[in-house]
Parts: structure tokens; C-alpha cells; sequence
């Protein structure tokens, strides 16, 4: 990260790519998405050749999907199951793709087994070990650093990451979060990919802000997340990560594609910042005590959130922050 | 009469007529201490090994347990952890008595075997079995009096403050042992109501076990421990290592998959023995100059790891 690409996003939107009343995904408008998105990123003429630029046959292939709002909210199964043929298209064999997550209890809510071709892996770092479980972790590969006072200091990479895959996908959603602002790219490859994360959150103080870049910057994960296609059929605009009251989902009903994850974010957060502009809600970078309570108001969150945590990864290397240098690229299919 | 001073493993105190001897003897316990008043008639049914058990001036102790507490709003999410393990290093000469049903009586046998305490565990039929199969856990075990590793000397005033603050070191895996100020220097000496530690900040004994841990170093720790919140570690020392002691405070039914753990030190050989879990091997096991590294696949209710050079 960032990639080949810096600064450039590419966003695809289409009317018909779910229904918002019934959340149905339509699998041939995604497959069509897919191949504009990837088209476009790269210049490459055929969908094929687009994938050949990051994926070789030979590699064993990690599709990081998000499902902590699971089963409301999650990479779509339409999504993941189009990048799993592409990637299979490429000559990559069902046996050498995981679909990965860090809970198993999420994974199961959303069943991408049934979606795929029978050999993908899908499996949850955690397994079905309790929660907490420190096993499917990396014990070489961690950071350590002390928040409020807890004892166990260290965040573990997943194992996977270190032993087994030699490229990664990233498949965030479009959300909103009570702690980072927006959980999009960036978050979706640190907290998701190391242990023992959530101790970072206390009271209404989060470290989100500089956590997030340092856990995304820690090698290998960078050199093997080499893609990155968020999924923002549908989005969250208050109360993420999760999806549990209704009124707080919107339906951007787009793809966005990109290699560097700052760039993406960026966008992210004008996108979470106009909704919550259109539904009357205070800016996600408001810092005020005030708004400190009970988040089923949008104008008040558990949290004072740390989207500045985006900007902060741009000064640890991993994209481009700066509007004036992002190259956004809007397709209407 | 129980000398319980000198006793190795902890003992069970059972206050049943002669009638139990064969709830006794189905659990596998071998040897009972009963009540004064009971002593008589164990005797003269003459079935089985029964002493008497002073407990007169005994120290009374929960049940170890972890208290989740989530419907409790609390500044920490940290789980409250019933240890007993402050008042054996408070009071080495001391003599305890558990009141603890089903596996619990395991749990509190294990505590007092760990922190070297001298104990009976008081249970019901429920935690016979549990607590005759930990008895033969620690039996095998060896030698149990080797002298404990402190990174802290912490002089005792005696007050409740202080003792606080011993509980919250020990559930934060601060290594110390209680000092009076003359004997040879740990890595830090602490006393409440000092410059380094006043009695003002030591009135919130989390603040003051963390200003402890803050003035120690994590680096300068002989012990860590990762991926648990209710694992209380400890250090004895063996003639060319050291002994590791693990235990599980949320006990055999929530069971932890996988404990990394730090020992300062380079350590190149290792014996494990797990209770409930006689297979178990170390994974991930490593050993620089500064420290030895391993993980401990399963953990229900103790395990003891001797390392050595």
C-alpha cells in the first residue's frame, strides 16, 4: 500500500444493484461493477487482464471481508462470490482462496460457503475457539503499546497473514463508527487483522486516531493487501460499526476500487459526511462533550470519534490524504 | 492435630458423618481432616484416614471465582477476579480454610498450592471429585516450597490500603513479595505513603498498583502474560530455572484456548504438566537472551511450566 495507484478511486454506481427496501443483491448488475471498476483502475481492456495485474496463479489468495455488523450489514456474498471468480479466472484454485474474518459467530451469520464454488476456505481467525483466543494469531508478529492501564499490551496479526497468503483483497463496507468516524479501508485491514483490538476504546476515549495507521503499517500486511474494493451498496451513517436500527442505513448503491486505502477513506468520509448532513446530524469530526450519550439520536454517540485517523495513516506512508491530489473517477452504469 | 504450616498440598476438611465414606472413596480422596467433634466417630469406624483440623484461628477465604459483573457499570471492562493469592504473601505463616463447592474446590486447592499457602478447602459431595483429581495434579508435581521470583519489595503496613494493593498486583501479574526494607534489593521497593507511592495516591489502590507497574517497567517484568484477562501468573525459582504457575480463575468450564506467555531470561528446556489436559505440548516456543517465549495451547484450571537452562 498505496499501490500502483495513489490517489485514484474509482467509483461505480447502479441503480439496480440492490433493492433498498428488500436488500437484495443483484449478482449480474455486481458482476457487471466488478468489471467497470476494475477496467477503469487499471486501463486494461478485459476484466481478466485487470485481476492478472495483482493476482498470479501461484498465489494464495486472502479476501478480507467485513462482518461486524453482521448479519444487517457485511461484505455482500454477491460481491465476494464476483471477486472469488475473478480471482479463480486468473487460475488461482478455489483450495488456495479464503474468505477470512476475525469471528466465527459473524461468519456464520452471513454463510459465504453457500455462495462460492465448494473449495473456498472460509474461516474466521478465531475459529471455534472462544472468543479472545490468541491461537490463530501470529505470536512474532504484534504491536505493544499500553492504553488505560491493561495488561495484556499486545495486538497479534493473524496468522494467516504471516504464514499463508501472499495477497490479500480488502472488501470493507461504507460505515459510520462511534469511535474512528468511519470504519472503511484502514480499518477494515487493522482491526481486523490483529487480536485484541477493542481494548483501544474506554469510556468516550478512543485511540483509534493513531492505532489504526500503526497496526495497517505493520509489514507484511501492507505489502500484501493489494487491492482494495469497498462495498457500498449499502452504508451506515450513525451507530456503526453495526446495523441495528434501520433508520441509520443508506444505499449509496456503489463499488469503489482503489490500491491505496487513504484514498479511499477520504472519500468515505464525504460520503458519510453528506448523508449525515442530508439526515440533520452533527459532523462526525465534532469533538463536543455535549454530544457525548445515548447514540439512538444521530446527533449524539458513545464515542468522541478519531476520523482524523485517515489523514494520520497518509504520514505513516499509506496513501494520499490530500483532496487536491485524488483522482476520483465516477462510473454510472 | 494438622500441622497446617507445614503441609505441601492443601487438605479437605469434611464435617460428613462416617456414613460418606463412599462418596469419599468413589472421588478418590485418600485422606480427610474432620472437625474436632467428628474425630470420634471417623476413628472408630476406622475406615479411613482422618485427622482433626484446628481451625480455630484460621483465615477464611472465598471460593476463587471471576466475577464478569457485565450488567455493572464499571470505569473498566477488566473482569473482577476473587484471588486469595495477596493474603498468602501477606501472611506466610498463615493458616486458611476455603469454603468452595464443584470445581471451585480444584480452583482453591490449586491457589493455595501456587502461592505456597497452607489451606483446607471445605467443600460438599459436588466438589469431591474436582478437588481429589487436582490433589493429584499437584502431587505429581513435586516439590511445591521453592522460593518465589519478585520483581517488587513492597513493605506492608498492614492497612486494608496496602492489602488492596497486593490484590490488584497479584491479578496484574506484578511479581512481589513483602519485604521489611533491609533485605537485598529487588528492582523496585515500594511503601505506601513514600514520596514515589503517597497515601493520597494510593487511596484508589488500581492507580496506585498502576503507578507501580509505571515506576517497575513492563520490560523489567520477570513474568507476562497475553491473551487472558483471568490468568493469574507466577514465579518459584528451581535449581538452573524457574517454575511457571498458571491459573485460571474462570476454571475448568471456561477454559482458555491459548495463553502466550514471557519469561525474562533465556530458558532452552521446558517441562509442562496441565491439569485435565496430560497431552498438551508448547507451541511456538522461543528462546533469545532477553526472554523465553511460548504458547500454552489450552488452559483450564492450572498448569506449571519448569524451565530450565
Amino acid at each position: 500500500m498505496p499501490g500502483p495507484y495513489p490517489g485514484r478511486v474509482i467509483r461505480v454506481h447502479a441503480q439496480g444493484a440492490i433493492d433498498a427496501q428488500t436488500d437484495a443483491v443483484s449478482r449480474p448488475v455486481v458482476q457487471q461493477m466488478l468489471d467497470a471498476g476494475m477496467q477503469d483502475l487499471t486501463g486494461e481492456r478485459r476484466p481478466a487482464d485487470a485481476w492478472a495485474r495483482f493476482i498470479a496463479p501461484e498465489d494464495v489468495i486472502g479476501i478480507k471481508v467485513n462482518c461486524s455488523g453482521a448479519p444487517q450489514i457485511r461484505s455482500s456474498p454477491e460481491v465476494v462470490s464476483g471477486i472469488v471468480e475473478n480471482v479463480m479466472a486468473v487460475g488461482v484454485p478455489a483450495s488456495r482462496i479464503y474468505i477470512y474474518e476475525r469471528f466465527a459467530n459473524q461468519m456464520r451469520s452471513v454463510n459465504y460457503g453457500s455462495y462460492v464454488p465448494a473449495g473456498v476456505n472460509v474461516l474466521a481467525a478465531e475459529g471455534d475457539f472462544a472468543r479472545g483466543a490468541v491461537l490463530g494469531y501470529d505470536p512474532y508478529t504484534y504491536v505493544e503499546t499500553c492504553f488505560f492501564g491493561e495488561d495484556d499490551t499486545r495486538s497479534n496479526l493473524v496468522r494467516l497473514v504471516s504464514d499463508r497468503f501472499t495477497k490479500i483483497i480488502n472488501v470493507p463496507n461504507a460505515k459510520e463508527h462511534q469511535a474512528s468516524g468511519i470504519t472503511g479501508c484502514l480499518k477494515n485491514i487493522a482491526y481486523g487483522n490483529f487480536s485484541n483490538v477493542a481494548r483501544s476504546h474506554q469510556s468516550e476515549k478512543t485511540f483509534t486516531y493513531s492505532f489504526i495507521g500503526t497496526l495497517a503499517a505493520v509489514q507484511p500486511l501492507p505489502s500484501r493487501v493489494v487491492l482494495h474494493i469497498m462495498d457500498s451498496l449499502a452504508g451506515v451513517w450513525h451507530a456503526g460499526p453495526f446495523s441495528r436500527n434501520r433508520r441509520f442505513r443508506f444505499y449509496p448503491k456503489q463499488l469503489c476500487f482503489g490500491t491505496d486505502p487513504v484514498a479511499m477513506d477520504a472519500k468515505l468520509i464525504e460520503l458519510i459526511e453528506a448523508q449525515r448532513k442530508l439526515e440533520g446530524a452533527i459532523s462526525i469530526f465534532d469533538r463536543s462533550r455535549k454530544h457525548l450519550g445515548n447514540n439512538r439520536d444521530p446527533n449524539f454517540n458513545r464515542f468522541i470519534r478519531e476520523p482524523g485517523h485517515v489523514e494520520y495513516a497518509s504520514k505513516l506512508g499509506l496513501g494520499i490524504f490530500d483532496s487536491g491530489a485524488i483522482s476520483l473517477r465516477e462510473i454510472e452504469l | 492435630m494438622m500441622l497446617l504450616a507445614l503441609a505441601l498440598l492443601p487438605g479437605l476438611l469434611w464435617d460428613e458423618p462416617p456414613a460418606s465414606v463412599e462418596a469419599l472413596r468413589e472421588a478418590g480422596i485418600t485422606s480427610i481432616y474432620v472437625p474436632a467433634e467428628r474425630y470420634k466417630a471417623w476413628k472408630q469406624a476406622g475406615q479411613f484416614a482422618a485427622q482433626t483440623a484446628d481451625i480455630r484461628h484460621v483465615v477464611k477465604l472465598p471460593a476463587p471465582a471471576v466475577l464478569y459483573r457485565n450488567n455493572i457499570a464499571s470505569a473498566t471492562r477488566a473482569p473482577w477476579l476473587v484471588s486469595s493469592g495477596w493474603r498468602f504473601l501477606r501472611n506466610t505463616q498463615g493458616r486458611f480454610l476455603y469454603e468452595a463447592q464443584g470445581t471451585q474446590a480444584a480452583l482453591a486447592a490449586a491457589e493455595a498450592f501456587c502461592f505456597g499457602g497452607s489451606a483446607l478447602v471445605h467443600t460438599s459431595g459436588d466438589g469431591l471429585k474436582p478437588f481429589a483429581e487436582m490433589i493429584e495434579f499437584l502431587r505429581g508435581l513435586g516439590e511445591s516450597d521453592t522460593a518465589p521470583v519478585a520483581d517488587i519489595g513492597f513493605i506492608d503496613d498492614g492497612s486494608a490500603i496496602a492489602g488492596e494493593v497486593m490484590n490488584l498486583m497479584v491479578r496484574d501479574n506484578l511479581l512481589f513479595q513483602v519485604v521489611s526494607g533491609t533485605g537485598p534489593p529487588l528492582k523496585l521497593t515500594v511503601r505506601l505513603g513514600s514520596k514515589e507511592l503517597p497515601l493520597k495516591d494510593a487511596r484508589n489502590p488500581s492507580m496506585a498498583a498502576h503507578e507501580i507497574r509505571a515506576q517497575l517497567t513492563d520490560e523489567r517484568r520477570s513474568i507476562r502474560v497475553y491473551g487472558s484477562e483471568v490468568v493469574v501468573a507466577r514465579l518459584t525459582a528451581l535449581p538452573d530455572g524457574v517454575r511457571v504457575h498458571l491459573l485460571n480463575y474462570a476454571g475448568a468450564e471456561r477454559k482458555l484456548d491459548g495463553l502466550r506467555v514471557r519469561v525474562a531470561g533465556r530458558y532452552t528446556k521446558h517441562r509442562l504438566a496441565v491439569a485435565g489436559s496430560p497431552q498438551a505440548e508448547l507451541l511456538d516456543y522461543s528462546a533469545d537472551s532477553e526472554a523465553t517465549e511460548f504458547t500454552l495451547p489450552e488452559l483450564k484450571t492450572y498448569a506449571v511450566i519448569d524451565l530450565s537452562r
